[in-house]
């Protein structure tokens, strides 16, 4: 009984330093690591939308439905959402940004796992670059990357399908 | 303190931990894929090491054997905790390549391995020498690997196109030539010992 | 190594040696390069000299640098070139031929010890490394010839390429276009030593006559592909087609030419069809649900995997125990 009272103290006493030095670091960090995470959503949100420097998300009950981004002059300049389906092998998350006009001006691919050859070819500038001044109805004159068929169908649809479900209730 | 230069070198080639001792392995098979990565990967490893045995080494007289492996995993993951969060807060980048990679330093063999098998037995100042040892002979081995990887699967140096028309390897991106690319060299490396005896 | 040694006791001798059967292999596989080549033109020649040339090439520097004896004339690794010259498009750019054969020799065989000792056949592994480096020209298909450019008109031919049967089955697209009788000569996208079932079916016709191989493995892996096909059909089950399944792919070659391979395939027939009936639902699985159309290739490695283990289970009751 006695030892196992004198082996708990040992272990919590490294427990106690150790939380104690963690807490010191984590809160030295935090505001960083917050700072470093809100530059990287910019920086994305940046990409399909190019003329908007400020972003502000748009949120019903707990998630973000899709930003509005605002140029230097506090002017709108475009909307963003997330689009995301189920490719080959992986969840394919593409970031979309829209004029006022509701037509694409980019898209970005920024999550997917796809077969390094193949379905990553979704990635590529010559697949991106035909979403640019298309809307909806002219999605599906997107042709899908050859040998990437599954992969790229499944960026295109799933643009078509939040872009429609989306743009009557963008503003 | 006296510092012995052999603990040191021993971690290079010697007792190369992917090389000869065979550990870590799956970091090094998970974050090689390219150069900046194996760095990163290998400094965050080393400096766990470096914090750990010190630490390990230091407490080595108050902790009982029979509570000795919690105790080295607490030390280690605070040091793996505090890497990640400076990673975070610095790098964000290569925290997101490494990804799930980084806390998982915490189950590297490497460096429980060196709390157990020497820190825990060893001076402060020896420890500190051993870690450097097997960190850099880890992150050499990690740039060796990551090197070769990197050139042949996608065709760039630390990031920079070198020829223009080549066809990167795909395999060489993926575990799959992580794996063919370690027993390769393996080989090797014991095809240059044999030779040499 | 040179004689054949790879069976269980009790053994008998024979006067077969290892060189002679290879070379027969070899001799059988030669009508469906003469089919691919009159399907796809020059093209499908030049990627079957090089794929052989190369590996001959590879197989004797290699001894050469090992100071071992050099053992071109046993023909395995002409067959290796041969069989992975069979497994790629015919219109292949020759620096990927050169490498697959190099590897398929090198990383394959040489590794390993030489002939015997390897794990995997050969061939395949040069094809799946490959596929993994480049899938773009590993499953860019050339369209077989258009009637009237005949073989002599084709060297300056500009391939045209088209999916292959099986991947547009993957794709979901009807393959209303392709008869059984097509598919049964090839007249259509694949691999060049694939497509001409007729005359894999030759070659295979003269091995088995000449017992060089044994009906278990190629028969019981095509039937377990028929029947697991038509079983999971894409209309549902037991709608499958079993003779596209069969008649589709590198089926025919794989089951008769590369699963047969005496050295990673299991000894006793008991063994051979747990070998066989495993690369069967292997395939069958990667066709429908793995991330490649075709799946003969992996299948037949995976199984090469587990053939240590078959054969433990599998091997034969010492007389009298």
């Amino acid at each position: 009984m006695k030892e196992v009272l004198k082996y708990g103290l040992i272990l919590s006493a490294i427990c106690l330093i150790a939380s104690g030095l963690l807490a010191g670091v984590y809160s030295f960090t935090k505001p960083q690591i917050d700072k470093q995470a809100q530059n990287e959503i910019d920086k994305a949100l940046t990409q399909v939308v190019p003329q908007a420097n400020r972003f502000e998300p748009v949120q019903s009950t707990d998630e973000i439905l899709y930003y509005r981004g605002y140029d230097k002059n506090n002017k709108l300049a475009g909307f963003i959402f997330k689009a995301r389906a189920k490719g080959y092998s992986s969840t394919i998350e593409t970031l979309v940004g829209l004029s006022l006009q509701k037509k694409i001006i980019a898209i970005k691919v920024i999550a997917q796992n796809e077969t390094p050859g193949l379905g990553s070819r979704v990635t590529e500038k010559t697949f991106i670059q035909q979403f640019t001044n298309k809307n909806a109805n002219e999605l599906s004159n997107v042709s899908a990357i050859s040998g990437a068929t599954i992969s790229s169908s499944a960026v295109i649809a799933s643009v078509k399908e939040k872009l429609e479900k989306i743009q009557n209730i963008l503003k | 303190m006296k510092f012995d230069s052999k603990e040191f070198i021993k971690g290079l080639i010697k007792e190369n931990p992917t090389f000869v001792l065979a550990l870590g392995l799956c970091p090094t098979l998970a974050v090689s894929t390219a150069l900046t990565n194996g760095l990163g990967m290998g400094i965050a490893a080393t400096f766990v090491l470096i914090g750990s045995n010190i630490f390990i080494s230091l407490i080595k007289n108050i902790v009982p054997d029979k509570i000795r492996i919690p105790c080295y995993i607490v030390v280690i993951a605070t040091f793996v905790t505090i890497t990640e969060l400076f990673m975070k807060a610095y790098s964000p980048a290569l925290n997101r390549a490494l990804g799930i990679y980084v806390p998982l330093i915490v189950v590297n063999c490497i460096v429980l391995g060196r709390a157990e098998a020497y820190a825990s037995k060893s001076s402060v100042s020896n420890s500190i020498m051993d870690a450097l040892g097997m960190g850099l002979g880890f992150t050499l081995a990690l740039l060796l690997i990551s090197g070769i990887r990197e050139i042949l699967g996608l065709g760039t140096f630390f990031g920079y196109k070198i020829i223009k028309s080549y066809e990167p390897m795909f395999i060489f991106a993926l575990p799959s030539g992580a794996l063919l690319v370690i027993g390769l060299l393996m080989g090797f490396l014991n095809l240059l010992k044999n030779k040499k005896t | 190594m040179n004689k054949l040694t790879v069976s269980y006791s009790p053994h008998l001798h024979t006067n077969q040696s290892c060189a002679k059967i290879m070379w027969s292999v070899f001799a059988s596989l030669l009508p469906a390069g003469i089919a691919a080549i009159f399907i796809f033109g020059a093209a499908a020649l030049w990627v079957i000299l090089l794929g052989v040339i190369s590996a001959l090439v590879t197989e004797g520097l290699l001894q050469y640098f090992n100071k071992k004896k050099i053992t071109l004339s046993d023909g395995s690794a002409a067959l290796t070139g041969l069989l992975l010259s069979y497994n790629l498009p015919a219109n292949s750019p020759w620096w990927l031929v050169v490498i697959g054969s190099f590897f398929s020799v090198f990383i394959g065989k040489q590794i390993f010890g030489g002939l015997g000792q390897n794990i995997f056949n050969p061939a395949l592994v040069g094809r799946v490394f490959l596929m993994t480096c480049w899938p773009k020209y590993m499953t860019n298909f050339m369209k077989p010839l258009d009637a009237g450019i005949n073989f002599f008109k084709s060297f300056n031919y500009d391939a045209v390429t088209a999916a292959t049967p099986l991947m547009m089955a993957k794709e979901g697209k009807a393959v209303i276009d392709i008869s059984y009788w097509d598919l049964f000569l090839g007249k259509h996208g694949g691999c060049l030593g694939e497509v001409c079932i007729l005359a894999l079916l030759a070659g295979a016709l003269f091995l088995l006559l000449k017992k060089y191989i044994s009906w278990h493995i190629p028969i019981i892996y095509i039937a377990t592909v028929g029947v697991f096909s038509w079983i999971f059909g894409s209309k549902g089950l037991f709608s499958g087609d079993f003779l596209f399944s069969i008649l589709s792919g590198g089926l025919i070659l794989g089951a008769f030419f590369m699963a047969t391979d005496y050295v990673t395939s299991p000894l006793t027939r008991k063994g051979q069809a747990i070998f066989a009936a495993g690369c069967g639902i292997l395939t069958v699985v990667i066709r429908l649900w793995g991330g490649y159309p075709e799946g003969v290739s992996y299948a037949i490695l995976m199984m090469n995997a587990a053939t240590p283990i078959i054969d433990r289970y599998t091997k034969n009751r010492i007389f009298g125990r």
